[in-house]
């Protein structure tokens, strides 16, 4: 968890409170207005939402909405064309203009640059799209299975290092329609508190008992394997039928990665099953970017269930699970998403088949080694520079995610507009993502930025940082000069 | 679960006294008395007469519970609660000490501590008097 100051704490609850107050003030006078105007021909019907059940959208969020759903208007590679857009009536509606500026991207979850056009994944993906067309328009066991599906499933079981795979339409529903078809009513699904909504919708749509362990606490979720297994279920004490403990790879909002040799230690020790979520993980960390297994030096045979998305390294479309084969033929039988939703779209299968081979060296260069070296030394450059100057930046070494904490409600807008201003697209999160106070501005680092491009962002990100306010810690001194001073002395 | 939310109340409580006392410049008592009861008529609207949440996001589970029911999820004499309970009691002893204890504003002041104080006893806990308050 983040500590924040305390002041900030203050500052930060007052100004909330101020535009909780605002907002109470212009719902009173709207109600006094409009309770003069002639009723609609709706008379008798209930009220679509009671007035104060979307109060946070209509006088919070929507003061900032320009800030969120820009459009773009070109492929999301390091440099990206944002759309301008306008508003008459102080955001209540946006409109578009026809003009776009070429932005630095920092929001993107383009880790190894194979979002835009690649010289090896395009020409095959524009041949698959000729031969297999754009979808397939049919489910996986019906018309839908072709022979870039098979391939892609036993190639990302070979990449991840388990002996099968299943593939997924989405990134979300994977873990959504997944989590019910493993477990059930009678078993106990044990999460990170701070897991993806998808793993959360999954793991409440399963009937499945839930209970959360505090972030990357590992004695707290040796305690509460303890309790669970000595309680059994909660009115019979019966044991549980399976315990499941999902944990993510990197968790998006802060940059973390998990504590996964200790995490499979204690499951081992209390025979739970492990659920490794590896979205942002896989394909951008890891000497060979295997994801955190690698990087960790955890087996992955070690880890029952291991889930990932092609959307965030791999720059196509959809989700997968890689487990044993025994796991992954009972999935093809019992989950809706590959049952009754439509296969991957071909050109996207096709487009992860070339970016792991690419990754993996097999198309006969070292591209892949070079992007994977080149996004760990830009993440930690831009980290350790951020840093330098004063920012408070989450996350460990080597994670490409970097959220820099804003707190203030005030400043998300600022920092946001600030930078877009100045040509650099960065995304910001707030409350319903966050913690009320906890708000920040996420930065991606991919592969495809170079040096100067990264160093155009630090300064743009410097300015605004300045502007806003947001540079809470102090600022490090060159240390040049007292070095230069030990030289000479000695 | 936030750091600073009672000093943030405390600290509100204490600029609205200066502020009642630079705009209308009346006795120190008396703009204790005014804090007492505009606290009183803003806590008693947010806290025990509005219902529901401001999310569309949780679909109704709470539309007939006040937000001092669903604090804490609806557990009793927590430290927030037990904190909430005391404040009216000590705005009354500084409003009542700073008036000497004077007529017409202990009156007020008496009235706005009983309700106070007993709309958040535990045993009033999703109890509505006379049907008051009790529709969505």
């Amino acid at each position: 968890m983040v500590r924040l100051p305390y002041s900030t704490a203050l500052t930060t609850l007052f100004s909330y409170g101020l535009l909780f107050a605002f907002g109470h003030l212009r719902d009173f006078f709207r109600r006094i207005i409009d309770s003069r105007k002639p009723t609609t021909n709706l008379k008798d019907y209930a009220p679509i939402c009671l007035g104060h059940e979307d109060f946070y959208t209509r006088r919070l969020f929507n003061r900032v909405q320009d800030c969120c759903n820009r459009p773009i208007a070109s492929a999301p590679d390091a440099w990206i064309d944002v759309i301008e857009r306008y508003s008459n009536d102080g955001n209540k509606t946006i409109h578009r203009t026809s003009k776009t500026s070429r932005c630095l991207n920092l929001g993107s979850y383009n880790y190894l640059g194979f979002a835009a056009a690649d010289e090896y994944c395009t020409p095959r993906v524009i041949e698959s799209l000729k031969k297999y067309s754009a979808s397939t328009c049919s489910v996986r066991v019906d018309g839908g299975n072709t022979k870039l599906h098979i391939e892609l499933e036993e190639l990302v079981a070979r990449f991840v290092g388990k002996p099968a795979a299943i593939l997924l339409g989405m990134g979300y529903a994977t873990n959504s329609t997944i989590i019910p078809a493993l477990i059930g009513k009678g078993g106990l699904i044990i999460s990170d508190s701070l897991n993806h909504n998808s793993i959360v919708n999954g793991a409440r749509g399963s009937g499945a008992a839930v209970r959360v362990f505090q972030h990357n606490n590992i004695a707290h979720l040796e305690e509460v394997l303890r309790e669970q297994i000595a309680q059994g279920q909660p009115r019979t004490h019966r044991p549980w039928s399976k315990i499941i403990v999902i944990v993510e790879g990197i968790y998006s909002m802060e940059g973390e990665l998990c504590k996964l040799p200790e995490v499979i230690s204690v499951c081992k020790k209390y025979k739970a099953y492990t659920y490794l979520d590896e979205a942002h993980s896989i394909g951008a960390i890891g000497k060979s970017g295997r994801g955190v297994c690698d990087l960790l030096g955890v087996d992955p045979a070690d880890v029952d269930i291991m889930m990932g998305t092609f959307t965030k390294s791999f720059g196509s479309c959809g989700g997968y699970i890689a487990a044993s084969k025994e796991i992954i033929h009972h999935l093809k039988q019992t989950c809706p998403a590959h049952i009754y939703a439509t296969s991957m779209s071909p050109p996207a299968v096709q487009q992860v088949i070339s970016a792991i081979k690419v990754i993996l060296g097999e198309d006969g260069t070292n591209r892949g080694a070079k992007k994977l070296a080149q996004i760990r030394e830009n993440s930690n450059f831009f980290r350790s520079e951020l840093k330098k100057m004063g920012f408070e930046v989450l996350g460990d070494n080597n994670s490409p995610v970097m959220p820099i904490m804003l707190y203030n409600p005030a400043k998300i807008p600022s920092f946001s507009r600030e930078c877009l201003r100045l040509n650099v697209a960065a995304v910001v999160v707030a409350f319903p993502a966050t913690p009320l106070l906890l708000s920040r501005a996420r930065i991606c680092i991919s592969a495809s930025h170079s040096r100067e491009d990264l160093i155009k962002g630090l300064e743009v990100l410097s300015k605004a940082g300045d502007i806003s306010g947001i540079k809470y810690f102090p600022v490090e001194q060159e240390k040049t000069t007292s070095v230069e001073k030990l030289k000479k002395i000695q | 679960m936030y750091p600073g939310v009672w000093t943030t109340y405390i600290l509100i409580l204490f600029f609205s006294w200066i502020l009642v006392l630079s705009v209308f410049g009346c006795a120190p008592g008396t703009a204790w008395t005014l804090v007492n009861l505009g606290h009183f008529a803003i806590t008693y609207h947010f806290f025990h007469w509005k219902k529901g949440t401001p999310f569309a996001d949780d679909q109704g589970m709470y539309n007939t519970l006040t937000w001092w029911e669903q604090m804490d999820n609806g557990k009793q004499l927590t430290r927030n609660r037990k904190f909430l309970t005391a404040v009216p009691v000590v705005l009354y002893l500084i409003a009542s000490h700073t008036t000497d204890y004077q007529h017409p504003m202990l009156f007020l002041n008496t009235i706005a501590v009983t309700v106070l104080v007993v709309a958040k006893l535990p045993n009033m806990h999703k109890v509505r008097i006379f049907g008051i308050n009790a529709g969505s």
